[in-house]
């Protein structure tokens, strides 16, 4: 009974509640970072908490850490998405977190808004050595809390094959994108490109049109949503057109279907993050690899593409703050990032790293770094997840046809302006 | 009365052996009681001091910094669209859910309770495998016979019929998870109904055949009185089942498509995702108050008339 266990973690903390005094001082402000970080060798035990993959291969990088730091000692938890956030979250609550933990880039704004994150001590890391997009999505209201490990961005997947066939290229624009899934279908692709009708997490595909409109999420001063402008209007019915044309079918495929469907030619393109190259070469069999390619997403006024990853953070609470400090430096340092990509196959955050032939003489990767120098995150605000459920659930109306996009994203506005920022 | 009172005036105070008796009684229930209080009672009351304040996810390190609300979170609830569609759905599960499960699984228990010996078991092992496998590994295959080109619409292919996308369709995802978790509880009542037939005297039936009583009398006018407890049982833990629905829209359709399968349990989920500790707390405590509701209407229409 996963679901249940926060409730039990904060009600532990709460149970006193009924006599709480109320809030006097405003939302826990953000703790100052208690200074500098040497260049001594780390020492003492270092805990950290990875999910997924990250959390199964950690343990090997760490070993190098060690190796090098003959006094410290990595501990990894691997925690799986599904529970990750629930687990922070108690952990948070019960005193009893980690020195380190990776979180899922959304999760930043919310878990900073805690006060339960450090914010990232003067000088361990050179914010320009990291892609802007990237940086953005660890810095809450100007505090910067912990550093971007890995990214992951998405890019068009298509099928050369049926593109060549029926003689385009991969798109530049949003026009030539329209006319390319129209051609990719004609081909006899089921879905010219794949995109989900609405539902979850379905703004990651939305957001990034917004944002090659020339549009954004939140006003300038980060104080005020913007959802009911024109460029998220265009977005939103550039993203319809697919739909009302019948380009895209308005199916979602989880992953484990869209690889066997594009492999099949049924589904002609798709937007997917790094991971879908390694997936699709193994799925595909040795002649697949010559029947697709990457390229950066098409555009407006800019091609901007929605970039997520993980983060890492250290937690105030940390016993061993220096030394885990150290070690997230180490993570991040380019030479460990490249290191990381052959463990792990997640992308370096930090741009030096892509001078690298591994990536940049790579025909996929290297269109991966293009994209990253154009690429955005959502802003690090408490509330993302909520926000992002309503935009999920009114772009799905719109799809189906239940609602006007003016209608949707007048109701975005109105429940987004509801839901705050969490300041 | 009488008879009662002064037998129990009469008693001996407990004996030294029998006092020791009832510690040690309480020895091995303590762990269970400590256990209880600590994870489940303490939670409980806790919860629902929560829903009566603002805690959200900012509050998690400083939860004496919250305040006070009432009944605002309650109150908020019942405006919000989302929430009261989810009660909607979360009540046709329970109205369509629980009679179809009882009915098939009643049909089932009889047929199994009848003919078929030789093959007894292996039918009942057929019809109790759902109930405990795990249901992640129930969603992929029924995700494949419910897929547009999936196993379901290829036999009504057969004849003729073309039919739907079944979990992408708003008006047949609902009957389709109500079908699977209908498929799923058959097993649990199953069991229980058996055991319920086993429990029914031979001689009231025997009885019944000498005044000439069919089949189809004999199991309304004898079965079925006889089972009544084992009914009563039956709806009440179905219909607090159907009520925290929860896994099968979880994992075949998050709540989609258009919130067609959103249910309570779901919503309320969802909102402790988002931080809304207050919020999903009292949400919880409505669906709380929803299955005392349904237990006690249940209790009222199939209580055994003394």
């Amino acid at each position: 009974m996963n679901r249940w266990t926060t409730a039990l973690a904060v009600t532990a903390a709460s149970a006193l509640l009924l006599t709480g005094c109320g809030r006097t001082d405003g939302p826990a402000g953000p703790d100052a970072s208690k200074g500098a970080i040497d260049s001594e060798p780390a020492t003492g035990d270092i805990t950290i908490w990875a999910m997924g993959n990250e959390g199964e291969v950690l343990k090997e990088l760490a070993t190098q850490f060690e190796d090098a730091n003959p006094d410290a000692s990595v501990t990894v938890t691997a925690v799986p998405w599904e529970s990750a956030h629930d687990r922070i979250a108690t952990s948070i609550a019960g005193g009893e977190t980690p020195d380190i933990s990776m979180l899922g880039t959304t999760w930043v704004g919310e878990f900073a808004a805690t006060g339960a994150l450090e914010p990232t001590p003067e000088g361990l890391v050179d914010e320009g050595d990291f892609f802007e997009g990237s940086w953005g999505t660890a810095v809450v209201d100007d505090v910067a809390y912990g550093v971007p490990w890995y990214v992951d961005t998405r890019v068009l997947y298509y099928r050369t094959d049926m593109a060549e066939a029926a003689g385009v290229e991969a798109p530049e624009t949003w026009d030539e994108y329209t006319a390319f899934a129209k051609a990719l279908k004609d081909e006899g692709a089921t879905s010219g490109v794949s995109l989900p009708p609405g539902g979850f997490d379905s703004w990651q595909y939305v957001a990034p049109l917004a944002w090659q409109a020339g549009g954004d999420i939140l006003s300038e001063d980060g104080t005020e949503f913007t959802f009911d402008t024109p460029e998220w209007k265009e977005a939103f019915e550039f993203y319809k057109s697919f739909f009302d044309d019948g380009v895209a079918e308005p199916v979602r495929l989880e992953g484990g279907e869209i690889e066997q469907k594009f492999i099949d030619g049924s589904v002609g393109s798709f937007f997917s993050g790094p991971f879908h190259v390694g997936l699709l070469l193994e799925q595909g069999g040795p002649d697949f690899a010559d029947k697709f390619a990457v390229a950066e997403v098409p555009g407006d006024k800019s091609r901007t593409s929605f970039t997520g990853g993980g983060n890492l953070a250290v937690f105030n609470d940390s016993e061993n703050r220096d030394a885990a400090w150290k070690f997230v430096r180490w993570l991040s340092e380019p030479e460990t990032q490249i290191e990381w990509y052959g463990i792990s196959t997640d992308l370096p955050s930090t741009e030096a790293a892509y001078d690298d032939a591994t990536f940049s003489e790579d025909p996929y990767l290297s269109v991966f770094a293009d994209q990253l120098t154009d690429s955005k995150a959502p802003p690090a605000i408490a509330t993302w997840a909520q926000v992002s459920a309503v935009i999920d659930q009114e772009l799905e109306k719109v799809t189906r046809g239940e609602t006007s996009v003016d209608d949707a994203l007048a109701s975005i506005q109105q429940q987004a302006e509801s839901i705050g920022t969490g300041q | 009365m009488t008879a009662v009172t002064t037998r129990a005036a009469r008693r001996p105070p407990p004996s030294r052996a029998s006092r020791k008796q009832t510690r040690i009684a309480w020895g091995f229930a303590a762990p269970f009681m400590v256990l209880f209080l600590v994870f489940m009672a303490g939670p409980i009351v806790a919860s629902l001091a929560m829903s009566f304040t603002d805690l959200t996810t900012r509050d998690l390190r400083t939860p004496f910094n919250v305040n006070l609300v009432g009944l605002d979170n309650y109150v908020r609830l019942f405006q919000d669209e989302r929430f009261v569609h989810s009660l909607l759905n979360t009540g046709v599960f329970v109205i369509v859910g629980v009679p179809v499960t009882i009915v098939l699984a009643m049909l089932v228990a009889l047929a199994l309770n009848t003919g078929i010996n030789k093959f007894r078991t292996v039918f009942r092992v057929g019809y109790y495998a759902p109930v405990v496998t795990s249901i992640v590994a129930i969603a992929i295959v029924w995700k494949f016979i419910l897929q547009p080109d999936g196993l379901l619409n290829g036999f009504l292919g057969v004849f003729g019929i073309s039919g739907p996308n079944w979990l992408e369709d708003t008006t047949w995802a609902l009957p389709s998870l109500i079908l699977m978790a209908v498929w799923r509880n058959i097993g649990t009542l199953m069991v229980i109904f058996l055991a319920g037939l086993q429990g029914v005297p031979k001689e009231h039936h025997e009885a019944a055949m000498v005044d000439g009583a069919n089949v189809v009398q004999r199991f309304f006018n004898v079965t079925l009185p006889a089972m009544r407890p084992t009914l009563l049982f039956a709806a009440v833990i179905t219909g607090i089942g159907f009520l925290q629905f929860f896994e099968e829209p979880f994992v075949m359709t998050r709540g989609g498509p258009l919130d067609a399968t959103l249910s309570s349990a779901m919503y309320t989920f969802n909102q402790f995702g988002f931080g809304n500790y207050s919020y999903a707390s009292a949400a919880s405590y409505v669906l709380f108050l929803a299955i005392v509701l349904l237990s006690l209407i249940q209790f009222r229409l199939l209580k055994k008339e003394d």
